[in-house]
């Protein structure tokens, strides 16, 4: 029968990452557009996030890599 | 015979390449985010590096599907042989339709079709073809296109207008992801042909791994054929769908690499090539204008659901054919090398390359036209070049219509 509990960790796992990820890019490019000075730092930080979220997957991709 | 196989295994991970060359690039491409011939290239490199990070041996192809070693059925390289003529010939007529089916389905319905004729419907394993290959067909686009539809539609409202051409660079870096996670998993796939060739034909040990040989081989080929870009199935996913805006495409390819990366991990393989399908209508369907061409992704959920059946026949045909000597093992590579040469020159009628791809990058919003503007108001009238200067005239000379007197 088909493992419908690893299905369902699949499912949740890729809602999760996905939608994370565009919305870590998303609240970046909407605050490094901003004006007021503080939201700038933020944005960054979100991109910084993405792109860790990047490096992390690389590493599930490469054995070995942590 | 071995080396007839490797020749063949070699050539399928050439087509598996161009096959699925579209799976990370069609929407970095459709967005204009990266240039055909960049994207192209940037995918072969990631494939070339993908195939050497890991050296484990793909064991679906043989471990579980069809019964094999001491306790069922040995599988020949003759069986082999005709599972990828099955598998190489499907990819091509697929291909030539612009249908991105899955290479992983086409190699295993090849090898179902060759062990079924080989070694009767014993030798299949159809608890592990239904678990392992049916079902997580229908669930894997289900899977990508609920996190693309989800993605899209927080893309979409998190971001303004004038700001979503930036996310043609976090195209670039999810669709590289994509690019490196399919090296890894395909190229493993034709070294697991490889190397189960020559463990059944005894130059290899039972149980080892691939050699250095066979990696680099597979890497090559792997590469040169994502390099080679199958812009037919480029064509379908990347404008035939929907129409692609850069905010759709990240959130596709977000929704492709997470559900890609967590299903490996997690231990419930899904294609990349129905993951990257189903993201591309879930994108279509999230943003508010958008439209998904129905009857394309009908052909292409057609395609799926006859893409082991249709590669099983020809595998079958080809492994009957074979089983009976030397002259079988022939006519099938020459019949082979006819139709594949056939498909060819077919698809130069109608050729599609970089030039002829007509890939627009998209604007950022085609809002959905909802009401016809009111009759009583008229457009504005469009600028009119400006007339040349009428000589300034005395106000108190009389002028008529055709000028001063």
């Amino acid at each position: 029968m088909i493992e419908w509990d690893k299905f369902f960790i699949v499912l949740l796992v890729s809602v999760v990452a996905g939608c994370g990820l565009v919305l870590l890019f998303s609240v970046g490019l909407r605050l490094v557009a901003a004006e007021r000075g503080w939201r700038k730092p933020l944005g960054i930080a979100s991109f910084v996030a993405c792109g860790a979220l990047i490096v992390y997957g690389i590493g599930l991709i490469v054995p070995g890599f942590w | 015979m071995v080396a007839l196989v490797i020749v063949l295994a070699l050539f399928f991970d050439f087509t598996n390449g161009f096959h699925d060359t579209a799976n990370a690039m069609a929407t970095p491409i459709a967005t204009g985010a990266l240039r055909p011939k960049v994207a192209v290239a940037i995918a072969a490199v990631l494939n070339l590096v993908g195939a050497f990070l890991s050296t484990e041996v793909a064991r679906t192809i043989s471990g579980g599907l069809i019964h094999e070693g001491s306790g069922g059925i040995q599988i020949t390289p003759v069986m082999i042989f005709a599972g990828l003529i099955g598998a190489i010939l499907w990819n091509l007529v697929t291909w030539l339709l612009g249908l991105p089916s899955s290479s992983s389905h086409a190699l295993f319905g090849g090898l179902i079709g060759a062990a079924i004729v080989g070694a009767g419907f014993g030798s299949i394993n159809l608890g592990v073809l239904l678990t392992k290959i049916v079902f997580p067909a229908l669930l894997a686009p289900l899977t990508a296109g609920l996190v693309a539809f989800l993605a899209t539609k927080i893309a979409y409202a998190v971001v303004k207008k004038k700001q979503r051409t930036h996310f043609k660079v976090g195209q670039i870096f999810t669709s590289s992801l994509v690019s490196l996670a399919h090296g890894t998993n395909d190229a493993q796939k034709t070294m697991g042909v490889i190397t189960l060739t020559l463990i059944a034909a005894g130059m290899q040990q039972a149980g080892s791994g691939p050699e250095l040989w066979v990696i680099i081989v597979c890497a090559m080929a792997i590469a040169l054929g994502t390099y080679t870009g199958g812009w037919r199935i480029i064509r379908t996913l990347g404008k035939g769908l929907t129409e692609i805006e850069p905010g759709q495409g990240f959130a596709a390819e977000a929704a492709t690499t997470a559900t890609i990366l967590a299903s490996s991990h997690l231990g419930f393989a899904l294609s990349t090539t129905q993951v990257a399908s189903g993201s591309v209508i879930g994108t279509g369907i999230g943003r508010k204008g958008a439209s998904v061409r129905w009857r394309t992704a009908g052909r292409i959920a057609l395609g799926w659901v006859i893409t082991i059946p249709a590669s099983a026949v020809v595998g079958a045909l080809a492994s009957w054919v074979a089983l009976s000597g030397i002259v079988g093992i022939l006519v099938d590579a020459i019949v082979a090398v006819g139709v594949i040469v056939w498909i060819f020159l077919y698809s130069r009628r109608n050729h599609v390359n970089t030039a002829t791809l007509h890939v627009e990058p998209t604007t950022f919003v085609r809002p959905k036209k909802t009401k016809k503007p009111k009759k009583t108001k008229r457009p504005k009238k469009a600028k009119q070049p400006k007339k040349h200067k009428k000589p300034k005239q005395n106000k108190n000379k009389k002028t008529t219509k055709g000028g001063a007197k």
